[in-house]
């Protein structure tokens, strides 16, 4: 079922090509606002948002955001990551491994004199609980904080779009739990839209305002997470949803219009 | 003991290792990244030095730098002298035959830095100056020692090249391996066996200086 | 950073420039044929304590020097085993005048303690020796760029022993590398210059016996003075001609121009 375009979209994503990856993908995300891409892998749903990052593009797309054109291929149009303003978590958390926590926050301020860089850091790790282990490395650092000094990071640039890869994928359920609460709460002070890819439907229903389920490229529906939850539009988006029995307060839906 | 031969050597090696790294950086990183055609052709031609006997490498360095082609020539019309015989001619067929040497260690070492690391560099802002010096050389510079250690102790044992692009001119192309040859044929084997000990122990030194770092890279970040 | 560039950059320029300073210096690199590497280094040794100057000897077959010295390999001065290559030089313009002849070479049969073969039967015993089977290695300098090899080729071919000999022939790349074949005990014996035999050196670890001079064309040695060379080698090169050099070259087996044996 395909949306139409929300009015105050910050970002709009258009996304086609046959190979070497299938993708077929168009959408939207307003400020503040949380879009969750679900899909079993090889949907292309991290293509997507490497699409997204500037570290990938499809043969013909054109992503927008805030009124400045990031990629238009038929435009020739097509700025390195570097030059967008992304704030990425990736299911790695790829942090820098011969740098503190503080230094790994500090490379994304690079603009920055070095006094101004240290305090920004500091202050982004105290704001994602992390104070007192900023001088640590990723690798005295547990699951859970590792993934804390990655979200701080991506942050850092005060992005104009917030971008997750799994960012829970890699760690225990408890801490899953705790990080999707933190991150419930920081969300509530981010400006930009937000896209996050999960495998995980609690993440979904937690966190996301609007759910887009891909598979195999294309997008089956988009919507607003409790509609598409309540009112799958296929049968198969049902199956991919598993709505048969895991998600808590949603009602069956099977073969229901 | 030829100490001028022994000073020719270390100079010659050092100079060929400072002249290698940043071409093995340059073209480490390069050939690092994503694939592309052509890039097997390249790295065979690198591979290259590896498996020609000498005598061939000497052979076409020869014909190339010699005073009859044109490159030779020029050089001459430069600087007043050829480029064979000379150390500055060794020094650039000992550059040449040392890539890959210093390349495949750098080459490995960048490939060895997580995918996703460069792509955070560049979500990061980073600019690829600033990704290279802050994020990749931190972690690669182990295996671009690496080649750098078997470069110059490579330069001091090559023989073959060094003949036939140097000659045997005390003090300009005489190196510590041509010294050895000179002396046994001097039927001095006492100079001779001081010589081969002590590039044995260099390279033995080299040896266990690559795997030691070797083994740094694999205990910080494996 | 900045600083450690800069320390960087001297040292290179240093390292590589270097060279240019030591050039200047005037201590000429001297290209001699391998038969001379006992006589020229004492020869050297007394130029050094007369003039209190020094050069470099450069050793190697002569055949070897001249494609390198056409090369423009930075020699100053040639002494060759073999005139015919210092006359070419000349004629092609690359050596100071014609040079001058500064001695006539020997060759000599060596053989090991211990070998099978026994020098002073000279070539008659190799002949012997060949026929017993006990010689299955000999050692001569390459003919193909080493005069003393050609020699000792046409030695053996006016005994009629090239046939029999050639294919055990362990050729050494001048005639000092055929010596150390000769003597080292990889082969059965050899014939080298008559001047490296008479080292002590050699002498000591095997016998020799001279090989008649009308056996073979003669080792005309002919030196000359490349283009352009310094004030010391042509010190060097009159020195050459002295009668302290002479007499070096006499006691090493070589005959003297204006001299018979």
């Amino acid at each position: 079922m395909a949306e139409s375009p929300s009015p105050n979209a910050a970002l709009s994503v258009n996304l086609h090509q046959q190979t070497p990856i299938p993708l077929d993908a168009e959408f939207t995300v307003a400020p503040g606002e949380i879009l969750a891409l679900i899909g079993p892998s090889g949907s292309g749903k991290s293509t997507a948002l490497r699409s997204i990052a500037g570290l990938y593009a499809p043969s013909r797309a054109r992503i927008v955001c805030n009124g400045a054109i990031w990629l238009d291929r038929d435009a020739g149009i097509n700025l390195p990551a570097r030059a967008r303003r992304v704030g990425m978590v990736f299911q790695s958390y790829a942090l820098f491994p011969h740098l503190t926590a503080a230094e790994n926050v500090s490379e994304a301020l690079g603009d920055l004199p070095a006094e101004a860089r240290r305090d920004r850091a500091r202050a982004l790790l105290a704001r994602v609980h992390l104070d007192g282990l900023e001088d640590r490395r990723p690798a005295e650092l547990s699951g859970g904080e590792q993934q804390r000094v990655a979200v701080a990071r991506a942050l850092a640039r005060r992005p104009d779009v917030l971008l997750l890869d799994e960012p829970f994928s890699a760690v225990d359920r408890v801490t899953r739990r705790r990080l999707r609460r933190e991150l419930a709460e920081l969300r509530r002070e981010l400006p930009m839209p937000v896209i996050l890819v999960t495998h995980d439907l609690d993440d979904v229903v937690r966190l996301a305002d609007r759910i887009c389920v891909m598979r195999r490229g294309q997008i089956l529906q988009t919507g607003p997470v409790e509609q598409v939850m309540t009112r799958p539009s296929s049968a198969e988006i049902a199956e991919l949803l598993d709505l048969a029995g895991d998600v808590p307060a949603v009602r069956q839906p099977r073969g229901s219009a | 003991m030829d100490w001028e031969a022994l000073w020719l050597s270390l100079r010659l090696g050092g100079l060929t290792v400072l002249l290698l790294l940043p071409l093995s950086i340059a073209l480490g990183r390069f050939l690092a990244m994503r694939p592309f055609r052509g890039k097997a052709f390249v790295e065979a031609a690198i591979a290259l030095p590896l498996v020609l006997p000498p005598t061939v490498l000497g052979f076409y360095l020869l014909v190339a730098f010699g005073s009859a082609t044109w490159l030779g020539q020029i050089y001459e019309r430069l600087f007043g002298h050829t480029l064979v015989f000379t150390f500055e001619g060794l020094l650039a067929a000992s550059v040449i035959i040392n890539i890959p040497f210093a390349v495949q260690p750098a080459q490995r070492a960048f490939e060895a830095i997580a995918l996703d690391l460069r792509d955070a560099a560049a979500t990061c802002g980073l600019s690829w100056w600033r990704s290279l010096r802050r994020i990749e050389l931190p972690l690669a510079w182990p295996g671009i020692l690496t080649g750098m250690v078997l470069a110059f102790a490579h330069t001091l044992g090559e023989f073959g090249v060094v003949l036939m692009v140097g000659g045997n001119i005390p003090g300009e192309t005489k190196t510590v391996a041509i010294a050895i040859y000179d002396r046994v044929q001097a039927f001095d084997n006492e100079a001779a066996g001081r010589m081969a000990a002590l590039l044995l122990l260099i390279s033995l030194a080299a040896i266990a200086l690559s795997f030691a770092l070797t083994k740094r890279v694999v205990r910080r970040y494996g | 950073m900045k600083l450690k560039l800069l320390g960087l950059a001297v040292l290179l320029g240093n390292a590589v420039f270097g060279m240019q300073a030591a050039r200047a210096q005037d201590v000429p690199v001297i290209a001699a044929a391998s038969d001379l590497q006992f006589a020229l280094t004492e020869v050297a040794d007394a130029f050094a304590k007369e003039s209190k100057h020094e050069v470099k000897l450069a050793f190697g077959s002569s055949g070897n020097f001249f494609r390198q010295i056409q090369q423009s390999a930075p020699f100053q001065m040639f002494l060759s085993a073999d005139e015919q290559f210092v006359l070419d030089l000349a004629a092609n313009g690359f050596t100071e005048g014609d040079g001058v002849l500064y001695a006539i070479g020997r060759i000599a049969i060596v053989a090991p303690h211990g070998s099978p073969l026994v020098a002073y039967g000279g070539l008659a015993g190799l002949k012997q020796a060949l026929a017993d089977g006990m010689v299955t290695k000999f050692a001569i300098a390459n003919p193909e760029h080493a005069p003393y090899g050609r020699r000792a080729e046409e030695a053996l071919r006016h005994a009629g022993l090239w046939e029999p000999i050639k294919d055990k022939l362990v050729m050494g790349e001048n005639v000092s590398q055929a010596a150390q074949f000769a003597v080292s005990g990889a082969a059965q014996g050899g014939i080298i210059a008559y001047s490296l035999a008479l080292a002590p050196e050699i002498a000591k670890l095997g016998n020799s016996a001279l090989i008649p001079a009308d056996w073979h064309e003669p080792l005309r040695q002919r030196m000359a003075l490349i283009k352009r060379a310094g004030e010391t080698a042509q010190a060097f090169y009159a020195f050459m001609q002295g009668p302290a050099a002479r007499g070096i070259m006499r006691r090493y087996g070589f005959l003297l121009p204006g001299e018979t044996s």
